[in-house]
């Protein structure tokens, strides 16, 4: 038990998927301008994660180990995360239209998310068990949308700001992000 | 004109099966002539590893069930090994420890760690490393843990990881060791 | 006529490949790949594997879609690039493992994200899959480049102020006299990545190099 809050807290605060792992940066830019996107996408992303976790789990260890068959990995786990994010948004569309609306569009690109490959390759080398599996990808997950949800809030406020022209947009936001990523290292002194 | 339009919807579920059956061949055999690469070279590191560490080394014995490595000159044994694994900043630190006996390290030194360059890679250089000469079991542990092993400053969560896999692993690598003698 | 012909090729080969470099240079200006530049660029070796790594992918993707790229049906385009370009991602994780373990080790779990690097599906999406083999091979060349440019730029600053020192393929190049002893270990952490692609990114508008969004 204390392993698994241990996983936890490792991944969500301590290697933050996106201020000290670098995973996960795409949407982090772009799409964390608004605090409602940004909570939708952190949603979208950590359940990708941990489906994706739970079935690359049991296809490596019941499928790719037994068949001595573990070079195929990147392979059959990028297919896999493909293929779920698909039944997974079709899902969404048929039961919730209005979940939909609120995160299903962010859905198809989280395909090309390096933080959800990324979750299942961790997972691998780590040598996690199920459990542990599960575990990491929510706290990877929420710490995901944790600090996606901080920058939003910061680049709103920013909008208004007297930056310099040159550092407007995407320069302000990488500094911003340096401020925080600083923060987070204090976080390793908890375990 | 209906098997037409049938081949058509058939397609591009023919071409993807089509480009599944190519990829997974060709990883069959890339994988077939990189495997016994890739293993004679974790053999390799090991083996370069181990003769530095006991250079007076002329063979070693691996038992696979308690993943020891028993080191011997001339028939005569003259030291264990074995690989730790610690937990670290970035991600799993792989330390091999060389016994000189039941109760003292002879050294230790970092197969593979994925550390913040600069700060946490101290781990695998001289000043951190050479605590572990001689050092007895039980000593290693950090100084602020009233063990003999200076943590590297910046870098208490790469040491500690060191320090604590190095103990714990030796401690049960030795109880493994004992137990084998009572049974033999 | 023919001759001609084979000038406009080459001055398009040419144009291909240089817009790459700075006009669409895949970090800084389409800002692509974002998670490998900014890990990996904590030492020149990695950068250069990480380079060496993007080139073959890049190369072999925008090769292999270009030439086939008419015969894919629409709608599975995409699963059909991606399992093109995981086997070949695969294909250099195995070739490095089994030829170049260092780098293997110390790239670590972006070696095989290079799979999901945007650049790559991208320019897949964007330019192999409308235009010749020829064309494409120019295009990957030019932004591998490109690419190659923008990580050497951040690992080279984050190295030698980082850590006080230069050393690339083993070899010592120069030691800096006051940050030998104390180097800035800010910028080889995670916040230094941060810190010198926005500054540079900063310059790079300020001066005109890229255009303003």
């Amino acid at each position: 038990m204390t392993n698994l809050v241990a996983i936890f807290l490792g991944m969500a605060l301590i290697n933050n998927f996106i201020l000290v792992r670098f995973l996960g940066l795409c949407p982090f830019f772009g799409v964390s301008k608004k605090t409602n996107s940004a909570v939708s996408m952190g949603v979208a992303v950590t359940l990708v994660m941990t489906i994706s976790s739970l079935a690359t789990w049991l296809i490596r260890h019941y499928i790719l180990i037994p068949y001595d068959a573990e070079y195929m990995d990147i392979v059959i786990y990028i297919l896999v995360i493909a293929t779920l994010v698909q039944i997974v948004e079709l899902f969404i569309k048929k039961t919730n239209l209005e979940l939909y609306n609120a995160f299903g569009i962010y859905l198809p690109l989280i395909t090309t998310n390096c933080a959800v490959l990324g979750i299942t390759l961790i997972n691998a080398t780590q040598g996690y068990s199920l459990s542990g599996s599960i575990v990491a990808a929510l706290g990877g997950g929420v710490g995901f949308t944790l600090v996606l949800l901080m920058m939003s809030g910061i680049r709103e406020k920013l909008e208004l700001a007297d930056t310099p022209k040159s550092m407007k947009g995407l320069p302000i936001a990488f500094i911003t992000a340096m401020l925080l990523s600083l923060a987070f290292i204090g976080f390793g002194g908890m375990i | 004109m209906k098997d037409k339009s049938g081949f058509k919807k058939a397609w591009p579920i023919i071409l993807l099966t089509i480009v599944v059956v190519i990829s997974v061949s060709g990883l069959r055999y890339i994988d077939s002539i990189t495997r016994s690469k890739i293993e004679a070279q974790q053999e390799q590191k090991i083996e370069s590893m181990l003769s530095g560490m006991f250079p007076k080394m002329t063979q070693y014995d691996y038992d696979a069930e308690d993943d020891i490595y028993t080191i011997k000159t001339d028939g005569k044994k003259i030291g264990y090994a074995f690989i730790a694994t610690g937990q670290g900043y970035g991600g799993d630190i792989d330390i091999l420890v060389g016994l000189e006996d039941e109760t003292t390290i002879k050294s230790i030194s970092i197969i593979s760690q994925k550390e913040t360059p600069g700060l946490g890679t101290r781990i695998t250089e001289s000043p951190f490393i050479d605590n572990f000469n001689g050092l007895k079991i039980n000593d290693a542990q950090l100084s602020r843990d009233d063990g003999k092993v200076d943590a590297i400053t910046g870098s208490t969560i790469s040491s500690r990881a060191v320090v604590d896999a190095v103990r714990t692993t030796a401690l049960e690598k030795v109880k493994l060791l004992n137990s084998q003698k009572e049974g033999s | 006529m023919d001759r001609s012909k084979k000038e406009s090729t080459m001055a398009r080969f040419k144009k291909e490949f240089t817009k790459g470099l700075i006009i669409s240079n895949p970090v800084f200006v389409l800002v692509l790949g974002l998670c490998p530049t900014l890990a990996v660029s904590t030492s020149i070796d990695n950068a250069l594997g990480m380079t060496l790594a993007v080139l073959i992918v890049l190369l072999g993707s925008n090769i292999i879609i270009s030439a086939i790229g008419r015969f894919v049906p629409n709608i599975t385009r995409i699963p059909i690039f991606i399992v093109i370009i995981a086997t070949l991602v695969t294909v250099v994780n195995l070739l490095f493992h089994a030829n170049l373990p260092d780098t293997y080790e110390s790239l670590g779990i972006f070696l095989p994200l290079v799979v999901v690097n945007c650049i790559i599906l991208g320019r897949a999406e964007a330019f192999a899959s409308k235009n010749s083999v020829v064309y494409s091979i120019a295009d990957a060349l030019g932004i591998t480049v490109g690419f190659m440019l923008a990580l050497l730029m951040l690992s080279f600053i984050r190295q030698v102020l980082g850590t006080g020192s230069l050393t690339a393929f083993g070899i010592h190049c120069f030691t800096l006299p006051v940050l030998g002893e104390h180097p800035i270990s800010i910028f080889i952490l995670p916040a230094g990545a941060f810190l010198v692609i926005g500054l540079l990114m900063a310059l790079f508008k300020r001066t005109g190099v890229i255009k303003n969004d």
